[in-house]
Parts: structure tokens; sequence; C-alpha cells
């Protein structure tokens, strides 16, 4: 008696998980599967279609005339330093408070943590304004700047909770070697920090990689606009043709995509230590 | 050592950049905003000090209330539709054990990693009434007739089952995580005591799981509060406010209808509830954990 219902439960399970797999999974797939036929074929009674030709070539002027690989470049770029400035600030600022002996330190690091409580759509405004007033719109700093300073809150708090934990006997040992601070800091600290650089790289990636609001804000021209411009810019000139438009939908999806399926097991991980500290 | 340690030139440089960033990127634009919240002015031409006539104004605005509405609306949905969702999935996902569990978990997260732009897009084309697959699908099981997801009375819900889609697979995730921090001896326990899994569920995963409960419940209603992305491109707030979210309503204000000073004081109001609300959150949580 028991195994049958130890049978049944386990069917249960299997079914509740292969429903919110295909739910959360069935419009990429829809997606993909639209995106390899005509428009026409869109118009169909069946939930996916069976195209008559495969059409590649959506993809291909997806490709060249969504300018896929120059914002792809820029993405990169932008998110990378990002990444690496919100590293090392948050490193020697965690280090700072946290370690070192002055009277602000309490005050420098809740003020660097507030903000965690500020929505960034509310500084869209006032920094247009003051972007423009001094020439950084259009610029590489218009975005690197706010991505730095929306994630650096979230890093300085992870890297204090971790540096809490380093044993102080290392640095100890270190200054009576001679070393100075920055040494303690960059060849003592950092190397033994490497799983939280890990997590705070990914949410840091995370938080700005799909970012268009204030890349939309702060550039007006193509120079260094992020990847998914070349879905925003692309539906208007593509308007009538659908399968197109899902094929540089597809497209701009797939880097972040393929490389989270790669990494699933780290980003996994980062994810759920930067989450559930932060 | 302790020389070395308090070496205030060193401190600075260690701080000033961070510093820096915070002052010229988060403080600076507060401040302007402040400023501009107390004028009239438009995007060009002089600003005129105008005193607290903005925030009269936004006091009476309908549009803003249905905005503090429609993410109240959200939080709820999160709380009630896509975090038990999420706990239950989770709590059977740890009873799955070898590469079903990773393929799974993995699968739940892909819409997560997907850049707005592309979800908006795509569940405007899934919304679409002549081909879209919502539609479709409720044909597929038999119901004729088109509905339009993007109308007027439709839409808020047609945003809220986007967000709390494409959500889902974080907060799983975070529930996973605390569901696998459990300490796996009590489970024993509770097996050869002859608990059932729901027993298990309610008596053990839910109570151990309170603080991580606590983090997720107060992160959604955080990001309920500053949704604005998925909104601005699937409906832009319309139609007529409907779906409007506070922070798409202060950028229409500013940008599309020239009220920049407007925008900003809404700007302002829209910080402070942000700030209140995470600390008020974050002190009934740990009032409730010292009891």
């Amino acid at each position: 008696m028991k195994t049958t219902w130890q049978k049944v439960g386990k069917v249960i399970l299997w079914v509740v998980l292969v429903c919110v797999a295909v739910i959360q999974l069935f419009p990429l797939i829809w997606l993909v599967d639209f995106s390899l036929g005509s428009s026409n074929e869109m118009f169909t009674n069946g939930l996916l279609i069976i195209p008559e030709t495969i059409r590649f070539d959506n993809y291909v002027k997806a490709f060249v005339d969504g300018n896929f690989l120059h914002y792809l470049r820029n993405s990169v770029l932008i998110n990378t330093l990002a990444v690496l400035l919100v590293l090392i600030i948050s490193i020697m600022a965690a280090f700072a408070c946290q370690r070192m002996k002055w009277k602000l330190s309490g005050f420098v690091s809740t003020l660097l943590l507030l903000g965690m409580m500020i929505p960034i759509h509310a500084t869209l405004l006032p920094n247009y304004k003051i972007y423009s007033t001094i020439h950084l719109t259009d610029t590489l700093w218009a975005l690197l700047i706010p991505y730095v300073a929306f994630s650096l809150p979230q890093g300085m708090f992870l890297m204090t909770g971790f540096i809490q934990s380093v044993p102080k006997e290392l640095e100890e040992a270190a200054v009576m070697d001679g070393c100075g601070i920055y040494r303690i800091v960059f060849q003592i600290i950092t190397p033994l920090l490497k799983p939280s650089i890990a997590t705070v790289a990914i949410m840091t990636f995370l938080n700005n990689w799909n970012e268009f609001m204030m890349a939309s804000t702060y550039l007006s021209t193509p120079t260094w606009k992020t990847l998914p411009f070349s879905v925003l810019e692309f539906t208007g000139e593509y308007s009538s043709n659908y399968a197109v438009q899902f094929a540089v939908m597809a497209l701009t999806a797939a880097p972040a995509v393929i490389v989270y399926v790669i990494l699933n097991k780290h980003i996994t991980k980062g994810v759920a230590m930067g989450a559930v500290k932060g | 050592m302790k020389k070395l340690y308090s070496n205030k030139l060193v401190i600075f440089s260690l701080v000033l950049p961070g510093v820096l960033v915070f002052l010229f990127a988060v403080l600076a634009p507060i401040i302007l905003s402040v400023y501009y919240g107390f004028t009239d002015y438009s995007g060009m031409g002089e600003a005129k000090w105008i005193g607290w006539e903005n925030y009269a104004a936004l006091f009476h605005d309908s549009a803003f209330g249905r905005s503090l509405l429609n993410s109240l609306l959200l939080a709820i949905g999160f709380i009630c539709i896509q975090h038990p969702l999420a706990i239950l999935v989770a709590a059977v996902l740890d009873k799955l054990q070898g590469r079903a569990e990773g393929v799974f978990r993995c699968i739940y997260f892909i819409p997560n990693v997907i850049s707005v732009a592309v979800i908006a897009y795509l569940w405007k084309f899934i919304y679409n009434p002549d081909f879209g697959l919502l539609n479709n699908v409720l044909k597929f099981f038999g119901y004729q007739g088109k509905i339009n997801w993007l109308s007027q009375q439709n839409a808020i819900w047609s945003v809220l089952l986007v967000l709390i889609w494409h959500g889902f697979g974080w907060g799983m995730l975070i529930y996973y995580t605390g569901i696998k921090n459990i300490d796996p001896v009590l489970y024993e326990a509770a097996s050869i005591d002859g608990a059932n899994w729901w027993t298990t569920f309610f008596r053990i995963t839910l109570p151990l799981m309170k603080p991580v409960i606590q983090i997720n419940v107060t992160m959604a209603i955080i990001s309920a509060l500053k949704q604005m992305e998925t909104v601005y491109l699937l409906t832009n707030g319309g139609p007529s406010n409907s779906t409007q979210f506070a922070a798409n309503y202060l950028y229409q204000q500013a940008f599309k209808s020239f009220r920049y000073g407007y925008g900003n004081a809404i700007g302002v109001v829209f910080i402070l509830i942000c700030i209140v609300t995470t600390v008020v959150l974050n002190t009934v949580f740990r009032e409730k954990q010292d009891a």
C-alpha cells in the first residue's frame, strides 16, 4: 500500500515540476520557433508552427541590421569595466571601514550602503541634467558611473561580511614582515575573497547586463548603446516583419542564456549567496 | 600595527573612490531633484521657484495614487501567488535527486537572465489578439473568441502576470537555497517518526525558512515599488494610466509632458516611500525575530 502511494506521490511531483518548466520555457520555445518561419505563417491556429522552409536569413538580417556585434561589444566592455570597478572600490572601502581604525568608519559604511534603498529610476531625471550639463551624455561614463554606483552598495555589503570572516592573524603576520596596507589589501586579503568576488561579479553582471532605461536616457547616438538596443531599435525598422523581430529577440537573449547554461552551477551559487546575505 | 591601521592618508585613499561615486551618482542627483521639485521647470528655459505647489498637486494626482495601488497589487501578487508557488516548487525540487534536480533548477531561472527588453516585446506578441500565443492556447483548449489582454480592464493583470512569471526563478532559487541549508538530520528524524511529506513541509521546512521568507518578501515589496522597465516597454503605463507605476510616471511627466519640475517632485516622494518602506519592513521583521 505504502509503495503505491509513494509511486503516486512521485508522479505528482514530476507533473508539478514539468508543468512549471513548460510555463517558464514555452514562451521562449515559441519565440525561437516563430523566428525560423515567415511572418505569414504566424497566423496559425496551432501553438507552434513547422516552418515550410527554415529561414535562417531572418537571423542574418537580425545580425546585420540589428548591429548585433557592435552592441554586444559595448555590453561586454561596459559590464566588464563595471564589474572590475565595483570589485576594486568595494574591497578597498570595505577593508577601510571594517578593519582600519578611524572615527567615521561606521558613518561612511552606512552612507555607502544607503544607496541600496534609493530607487535607481528616481535619479534618471537629475542625472540626465547633470550629464548633459557636463557633456557626459553619449560617452562611456554616462553608463559606467551609474552602473558602478548602484552595484556598489551590494558589493560593499557582501565584501564587508566576507572580510569580517578573514582571520586577523594573517594580517598581523603580514605587518610583522613589513607589508604596507595596499599590499595587505590586494595581495593578502583579495586572494582569500575569491568566492565572494565571484558572487559580487555575478550580481553586478546580472544587474547591469540587461539594463536599458539609463542607456536610453543618457545615450542618443549608437556609439555606446548596449545589447537591449538591438531589440528596441529594430522593432521600429521592421515593424511589419514579425519573424525577423522574433529572430532579433532570440539573438539578443542568446548570449546571456548560453553563458548561464554553461556556468549555471556557479551562477546559481553566486546568486544564492548574494541574495540571501543581501 | 596600530599606527599602520590608523594612517589617515591611507584610509582616505581607500575610501575616496567609493565616496566620490556615491556623492556624484547618488547624492548629487537627489539634491538636484529636491531643488527642481520646488520649481516649474519644463526641461528648457528658466526654472521658477514655486514652493510646495508640485507636492500639493501630487497629493491630488489620481495617476500617482494609481501607481502606488499598482505597486501594492504587484506586491500582493508576488507574495500570494509567486512566493507560495516558489516555496512549493523549491521543496519538491529538493526531494529530487541526481541530474534532473540541476536541469529543472537551470530551466526555472532562464527567464531571469533574459533582457527585460526581450521579455517585454515577447509578451507583447504573446498578448497580441490576432496571432498571440495566449489566445491560441485558449483556442487550443476550446475557447473561441479573442481577448484583448492589454485593454484598460485587463492590462494591469496582464502586466502582473509577466512580472510574476519573469521573477519566479529568482524567488524559487533563494527558497531552494534556504531549504538546502536545513539540516537533513531533522528530515531523517521526522521520517523515523512517520511524518508524511505535508507534515514535514509545514512543521519543519516552513518554520525553519522564516528568515529566508522574510528576506524574500522584503525584496519582493521593494521591487514591486521600483518596477519600471517592463511596464515602460509593455504598456508605458497605459491605457489611461491603468498600469502606471511611480518610476514610469515620473519619467513620463518629465520627458513626455515636459513637466520636469513635477517629475522631480514625484522622484523625491518616491525615494522617501522606498526608504520608509525598507526601514519599516526591516524593523518589523527584526522585532519579530527577537520576540
